[in-house]
């Protein structure tokens, strides 16, 4: 069993098993954080951007004026945004028999696996899963085509060149492997393989492995997976939490028993609580509107959002914050904000029961209804004429290198009343801001995020007792920072096993048993005898056939009668010689008993030797040995071959026959 | 005695003794025993006065098919008859005290499964042991082994007294032999040691044998403490925890001899207890060791054990040597989580005590325990890089105190009690630094926000030198009350408001200018800061935040009060904002506050030495007006009080100086204190008084007072009366007599006061009313008030109808019967319920009641 590493991301993972003839891809989650290095995409105009000075190297020797610009003491490439994939050299990607979803987020690679790869297997994942991923790509495809770049800068990532370059671009790593968003037409293909299962839904995977996911509490329709045969047991953990927020609490037990536990997707903000946060974010944002300002929230069109916009419900009133508009613009905030409506299934039970009454399960609709949360597409159209300061306003992309919060960034960056609010932990607040300094607007940085923190982890371990952990190297060590926080890391008995991207990594479990089916006719011609209380034994002589890695005992095929007409046979055509197979015996030979049996029979001379495994009897007038062992019976008799035989009677007397 | 009580008794004893089913509720019983209590307590021996008991007592006793409350109330009773010698020795001699305590008795009757018996007969020899004839009677019984055995009964009550019944006995024990050492050797008295009642009594003709035996009893108590301590088995451990309790209990309450023989008894076992390190036994352990080290010479010692989880934790070197054994048997106990963060707590809970001793006595300077206490904040919050302790062992022991609030509220107690500490100031801008942070903090609980409000409000009291404090503080200080003020949670809104009020009532010096100014106006830049804040928050949805909210507005505004500073245009709109909080908010909290708010802003203008500054007073008046109204017409009683208040501020305003005049209450006041001559000087003036009781009228306190005092709450009324007394004393006293009144104060006479148709007025009418009608039975001074039984005034026939009627207030001070009236609000309104006579006739009432079942039956019957 192997493990291939395809991205150093603990929480955008991308891992492929190989288990039992199956090869599973685990997530395919894009590394975004990548794009930190670009220039922000304008919706609008920007003169500020669109004046930027290239960047020529200090003694002049490297120009690439075209392709990198100085903004704010940093160099960015001026180019359209680039993701960084999972690594696609380590194998054949053509080989993936199936692809394993988790969560929305950790899927946004999919169309650079699926598509020109050769890719012919089959996607699964929940339905929430697939249409809020959906979403989430149609988002980002529609950020970028809405701002095309011509250009693209490839120059910089010359080995040469690059080592030359300031700041973070020189110590960027992969380049080569960046790539440019996909194509709405790749998102389609590309989805258009994903296969829907619900939670505990048993999928066979050629015979050999079963797969199954299970809720993981993190987001809707997020899952944990069990890839099990009859006799292994491999969970794979992911983006998965404890906290009470708006999706299905996690099923903790069903990952118990594992032989290996896959552990990735912890917490990324492991010091910061997510009540605090929200606590935070709320104080912050009514101190700002209190102050006459704006507060701009980049995020991501689902998740967090929902549960910012139940908290903000109950805060508005406390706030008196009820005439303050609340914008959420996106190209997919109306089907965002539909959506999370009508997967009631895939809910806590609290809003589950709202369904009932029924009544939306988030009050966001309500938000809506009473005009206090209003949504639009873009920054262009209805929302420019309603537009009322002081506001709220929840935009993407949380990089703040495309999408409309970019216009928000460069409209109230100025002023020191507003204050931008991080609330996603994927991106470093302080690169984020980078191309927008000098800033005057007020930053607060509170990530929310739910997912499990090393606390809970350890003691989910501790319940459900995984043999093997494997996690991401970072899990493994206090965070760089905190260097002294021994509690912010994975300690466990034995030690969990590390990976990082590109490591292939030897699973150390044996398969021993395999499962063999019996067809019924066999079965019945079975002679069990029972060899001790409570257990039973049978010889059997079948025929094993194995399809689809499910292996059938089947009974011997008759010899066909032989052909009369053919006169000529063939050593080929010969159906093999069916030998009735002789039976096995157990048991032990008695001493006393034997040796009252030989002298019935005439053998009276007997001399008894007693060994290590047991006895030797010397025939003396026959000259004959018969060696008793623990294990095996031996006589010893030259040229008196009916003594032999009477002598193997009268030890078989004593023997079980099966 | 009562002797109507008496007379009740005997047939009271002869129902209890009869049966016991039938007592009008289950407390009869113990209201009894209180009242038997409270007689003997009064000196009444029981046996004198009420003889019925020893029958009653003896028949009980025979009786064991009695209910079980009735035996345990017997045992009990029974001890406390036998609270004095004389008495004991009836009980003796008529043999009704072996049969009492006897255990085998109770337990041949199946009556000792019973914890109400158990509890019964360990109350009863608990309040039977004064004397030494008591004592011995135990002895010579051999109680002491049942007694160790309660200590683990299941039953916890009964536990817990068998406990307190052993630390007695042993107390006991001790004074008797001390009482008798001491004839021969009169030093060894340690003069600081109180051992209870027990050795105030005295114990004359001692025999040797008996102090033998007393010595037994402490040996085997002390045998027992030593032998059953550390637990062999896990099913001991309750067993060890009550030891622990009792040991605790006698360390504090032993003296010299006994206490040292104690010690060294348990010490090896307390040893081995620590050594066990039972998670249990931790909090009890460490309340025997507090105990053990109560003493001077000990004080030095118990600081170390004290300091030492602070030592290892934060690094710091607060022990200059430690043994590497206690250290080490330390550090494993604190790597358990929950021993760790208990075994903090109360190290934090005592530093206080610490630096309060000698400092010879003290292992290091205050200051650095400060230090000790500022680093275990910062690894509360998992801020490590001030840690100076590098060894993984102390990081596996500092981790389990992250984000723990217990730990981080118990240090924030530690430091506020530190801040008086000498030499601790220095400590400010690092103490201000932490809590800023603490405060800031997203993960802070908000008690522990709450906390660091209050040690932050101590420490600029008591460091009132802010020359320290930079400008990064206060604008940290700044931003973060603004962000708190904004909190999704209202009690740290509710702080936040709460600390903003405060921080303006404490005053500081800013070096700078060597000015006084508050903390408020130094930290915060004042009201300009505060007050929109404030301002906001009385819009809040929780009306604890409403009314903190006012009340720390309230505190931030006195300065200016009491400066007499101009009238500005936000004080007019907040003074509106309150009178609206006033008549439209639907919680009491808030209207109290609005009504404490009125009161602030009066006393501070009335202590005001210099003329009272107009610009404030013309808004002031006839805000104090609407709130005299609204207040009066309030449905809480608390604002009805609070109101009354700011009418006896208004009435103190207007008469004091005034002969007659007494603040407070003039019933509470000694016949013959001597009136300060003050008082005296102050001429006469009826103009004065005239022209002041019309303002009162005016504003409506005369109005408020005479609502109040026909209001249903018994509080509100009783201020009403007293308040109404006390103007009654200045404008018309009692003592001139009705005609000699009016005439030597012809012109007060004519103030009146409406009385509208409506409520309070009208119950005033009635009583009016009815005491005119009496008058004119009487002595016929009928020219008072005229009235008919639908309580209309005389008045206002007079006055012609439809518009209000008017009364003359002294009129109507001299009618209300105020005095009659105090007398019964005074009384609180289940007196006659709760005297022991209607007691005694309820369990008399309730046996007639069940002894006739048949006419019971038919009432209830009938109720169908």
């Amino acid at each position: 069993m192997k493990l291939y590493c395809l991205s150093g991301h603990p929480t955008l993972p991308c891992n492929v098993l190989k288990f039992k003839s199956t090869t599973i891809m685990l997530d395919c989650g894009l590394d975004t954080t990548s794009v930190l290095n670009f220039l922000p995409l304008p919706l609008v105009h920007s003169p500020r951007l669109s004046k930027l000075p290239g960047w020529v190297s200090k003694d002049g020797t490297i120009n690439l004026e075209k392709e990198l610009k100085d903004c704010a003491g940093r160099v960015f490439v001026d180019s359209q945004p680039e993701f960084c994939l999972p690594e696609r050299e380590l194998l054949d990607l053509s080989t993936i028999d199936v692809i394993l979803i988790s969560n929305y987020h950790c899927m946004m690679a999919l169309p650079y696996i699926t598509e020109h790869t050769g890719f012919t297997g089959t996607v699964y994942a929940t339905e929430p899963t697939l249409q809020i991923g959906r979403l989430l790509m149609e988002e980002v495809v529609n950020f970028m085509e809405r701002v095309p770049k011509a250009q693209s800068a490839t120059c910089w990532k010359n080995k040469e060149i690059q080592r030359m370059l300031p700041g973070p671009l020189k110590d960027a790593v992969d380049v080569w492997t960046w790539k440019r968003c996909y194509s709405m037409q790749e998102v389609n293909s590309a989805l258009s393989k994903v296969q829907l299962v619900g939670y505990s839904q048993k999928v066979e995977l050629f015979g050999a492995v079963q797969v199954s996911p299970l809720s993981s509490g993190y987001s809707l329709g997020s899952s944990n997976w069990i890839i099990q045969s009859h006799h292994e047991k491999v969970s794979y953990v992911s983006g998965s939490s404890l906290l009470t927020t708006h999706p299905q609490p996690m099923d903790q037990s069903s990952l118990k028993n594992s032989d290996v536990l896959i552990l990735t997707g912890l917490t990324q903000m492991p010091t910061a609580n997510p009540d605090g946060m929200l606590g935070e974010f709320c104080s912050n944002l009514a101190m700002t509107i209190r102050a006459g300002g704006n507060v701009l929230v980049p995020c991501y069109s689902s998740g967090v959002i929902y549960d910012l916009l139940e908290c903000l419900y109950q805060f508005i009133e406390s706030a008196s914050l009820g005439t303050t508009p609340f914008y959420f613009i996106s190209p997919v905030a109306n089907s965002s904000l539909e959506f999370s409506q009508i997967f009631a299934e895939w809910l806590c039970h609290n809003k589950q029961t709202k369904v009932y009454l029924p009544e939306p399960p988030f009050p966001h609709a309500e938000l809506i209804q009473t005009n206090k949360l209003k949504h639009y597409p873009s920054i262009h159209g209805d929302f420019s004429s309603e537009f009322r300061q002081p506001c709220v306003v929840f935009t993407g992309h949380p990089s703040l290198r495309f999408g409309d919060v970019v216009h928000f960034m460069e409209l109230w960056g100025k002023s020191s009343l507003n204050t931008i609010i991080f609330t996603e932990p994927d991106f470093s607040y302080l690169d984020a801001l980078a191309p927008y300094q000098p800033l005057a607007m007020k930053c607060v940085y509170c990530p929310i995020d739910t997912r499990l923190n090393f606390h809970q982890v350890s003691k989910l371990l501790k319940e459900v007792q995984p043999l093997h952990v494997v996690c991401p190297e970072q899990y493994t060590q206090p965070p760089l920072t905190q260097s002294h926080r021994s509690d912010l890391m994975l300690e466990l008995q034995p030690p969990p096993m590390p990976y990082r991207r590109c490591s292939v990594l030897n699973l150390p479990f044996r398969r021993r048993y395999e499962r063999v089916y019996i067809l019924p006719e066999l079965a019945n011609s079975l002679v069990p005898s029972e060899i001790k209380p409570g257990v039973s034994v049978a010889t059997v002589s079948a025929v094993v056939h194995s399809k689809d890695n499910k292996h059938t005992l089947q009974s011997v095929p008759k010899p066909p009668p032989v052909a009369p007409s053919k006169k000529r046979k063939r050593v080929m055509d010969e159906p093999p010689v069916v030998m009735t197979p002789k039976p096995l015996l157990s048991g032990a030979v008695p001493l006393e008993a034997f040796l009252a049996t030989l002298q019935k029979h005439g053998i009276t001379e007997v001399k008894v030797e007693e060994t290590a495994d047991g006895h030797i009897l010397h025939l003396q007038a026959e000259d004959t040995l018969i060696q008793l062992e623990e294990d095996g019976t031996h006589i010893v008799c030259d040229n008196n071959e009916p003594l032999r035989t009477t002598l193997r009677d009268l030890v078989l007397r004593f023997l079980q026959k099966l | 005695m009562d002797r109507e009580c008496v007379s009740l008794l005997p047939r009271v004893c002869e129902v209890l003794a009869a049966s016991g089913s039938s007592l009008p509720d289950d407390t009869s019983l113990e209201k009894l025993l209180d009242w038997f209590t409270e007689v003997t307590k009064a000196g009444t021996s029981l046996l004198e006065s009420c003889p019925c008991l020893l029958e009653f007592i003896s028949s009980v006793v025979h009786n064991t098919t009695l209910d079980p409350s009735i035996l345990s109330f017997t045992l009990r009773l029974s001890g406390l008859v036998a609270v004095t010698e004389d008495a004991f020795t009836v009980l003796q001699q008529s043999s009704v005290l072996d049969l009492v305590f006897n255990l085998q008795h109770w337990q041949e009757a199946g009556l000792w499964e019973d914890p109400c018996i158990r509890i019964g007969w360990i109350q009863g020899l608990r309040t039977m042991m004064q004397h030494p004839k008591a004592l011995g009677f135990f002895v010579q019984a051999d109680f002491l082994k049942p007694l160790l055995q309660l200590q683990t009964d299941k039953s916890l009550f009964v536990a817990s007294a068998a406990n307190q019944m052993l630390a007695h006995v042993l107390l006991s024990c001790q004074s008797v032999s001390s009482v008798e050492s001491n004839g021969v050797d009169e030093e060894g008295e340690d003069v600081g040691r109180s051992s209870g009642s027990i050795a105030d009594l005295e114990y004359p003709a001692i025999t040797v044998e008996t102090n033998q035996d007393y010595a037994a009893v402490v040996t085997a108590i002390s045998e027992c403490l030593k032998k059953s301590l550390v637990p062999r088995k896990n099913s001991q451990l309750h067993q060890s925890l009550q030891i622990l309790k009792l040991l605790a209990l006698l360390l504090a309450q032993t003296r010299a001899p006994l206490w040292e023989k104690l010690l060294q008894m348990v010490a090896d076992s307390v040893y081995e207890l620590l050594a066990a390190g039972y998670s249990q036994l931790v909090l009890p352990l460490m309340d025997v060791i507090l105990a053990a080290h109560s003493d001077l010479v000990h004080t030095a010692q118990s600081a170390r054990v004290l300091l030492l989880p602070l030592d290892i934790i934060t690094g710091l070197n607060l022990l200059t040597t430690t043994a590497d054994e206690q250290q080490f048997s330390m550090v494993e106990q604190l790597k358990n989580k929950t021993s760790c963060i208990s075994m903090i707590c109360v190290c934090l809970t005592n530093t206080p005590q610490i630096t309060l001793t000698a400092a010879d006595c003290l292992p290091c300077p205050p200051v650095l325990i400060v230090t000790a206490v500022l680093s275990l904040l910062r690894l509360c919050s998992g801020d490590f890089s001030s840690s100076s302790s590098s060894s993984s062992s102390c990081r596996d022991v500092s981790r389990n105190i992250i984000g723990s609030s217990k730990v981080q509220k118990c240090a924030l107690e530690a430091l506020i009690a530190l801040s008086g500490s000498p030499g601790v100031e220095v400590k400010l801008p690092e103490v201000v630094t932490l809590l800023v942070q603490y405060l800031d903090n997203p993960h802070s609980d908000p008690t522990v926000l709450h906390k660091s409000y209050q040690a932050l409000v101590r420490w600029m009291s008591v460091c009132s030198d802010l020359s320290s404090i930079t400008d990064q503080h206060r604008q940290d200080l700044l931003q973060v009350a603004t962000k708190r003020s904004c909190d999704i949670r209202w009690e740290v809104r509710d702080s936040t408001v709460e600390f903003l009020g405060r921080l303006a009532g404490v005053s500081v010096v800013q070096t700078t200018a060597e000015e006084v100014s508050d903390a408020s106006v130094a930290l915060l830049g004042g009201c300009c800061f505060t007050t929109p804040l404030l301002r906001a928050a009385l819009q809040d949805p929780e009306s604890y935040v409403r009314a903190s909210a006012i009340s720390a507005l309230a505190q931030t505004l006195a300065a200016s009060w009491q400066q007499g500073a101009a009238l500005t245009q936000e004080h007019t709109e907040i003074v509106n904002q309150l009178l609206e909080v006033l008549s439209r908010d639907t919680e009491g909290f808030a209207r109290r506050a609005v009504v404490r708010y009125f009161i602030a802003w009066l006393s501070s203008r009335s202590s005001h030495s210099s003329p009272p500054p107009l610009a404030s007073s013309s808004l002031l008046m006839p805000s104090v007006r609407s709130v005299l109204s609204r207040g009066s017409a309030d449905l809480d009683w608390e604002v009805k009080v609070h109101t009354l208040e700011l009418a006896e501020l208004l009435l103190h305003e207007a008469f004091s100086g005034q002969r007659g005049y007494m603040k407070g209450n003039p019933t509470q006041t000694h016949p013959y204190a001597v009136i300060p001559d003050t008082l005296h000087t102050r001429t006469h003036n009826e103009e004065d008084v005239v022209g002041e009781l019309n303002s009162l009228v005016q504003w409506g306190v005369v109005s408020a007072l005479l609502s109040g005092l026909v209001d249903c709450d018994r509080p509100v009324a009783l201020r009403a009366c007293r308040l109404l007394m006390t103007l009654r004393e200045v404008v018309c006293p009692l003592s001139l007599g009705a005609l000699d009144a009016t005439a030597a104060m012809a012109m007060v006479a004519k103030v009146t006061c409406e009385l509208p148709g409506c409520g309070w007025a009208r119950e005033i009418r009635k009583m009016l009313a009815t005491k005119a009608k009496d008058a004119e039975r009487g002595c016929s001074v009928g020219e008072v008030v005229d009235c008919d039984d639908c309580g209309e005034a005389g008045q206002e026939a007079a006055s012609g109808g439809g518009q209000t009627p008017c009364v003359s207030v002294c009129e109507v001070l001299r009618s209300l019967d105020l005095d009659e009236r105090l007398d019964v609000l005074t009384r609180s309104s289940d007196h006659v319920h709760n005297s022991p006579f209607s007691l005694l006739q309820d369990i008399l009432t309730a046996s007639s009641a069940h002894s006739q079942p048949d006419t019971q039956q038919e009432v209830i019957v009938d109720c169908y």
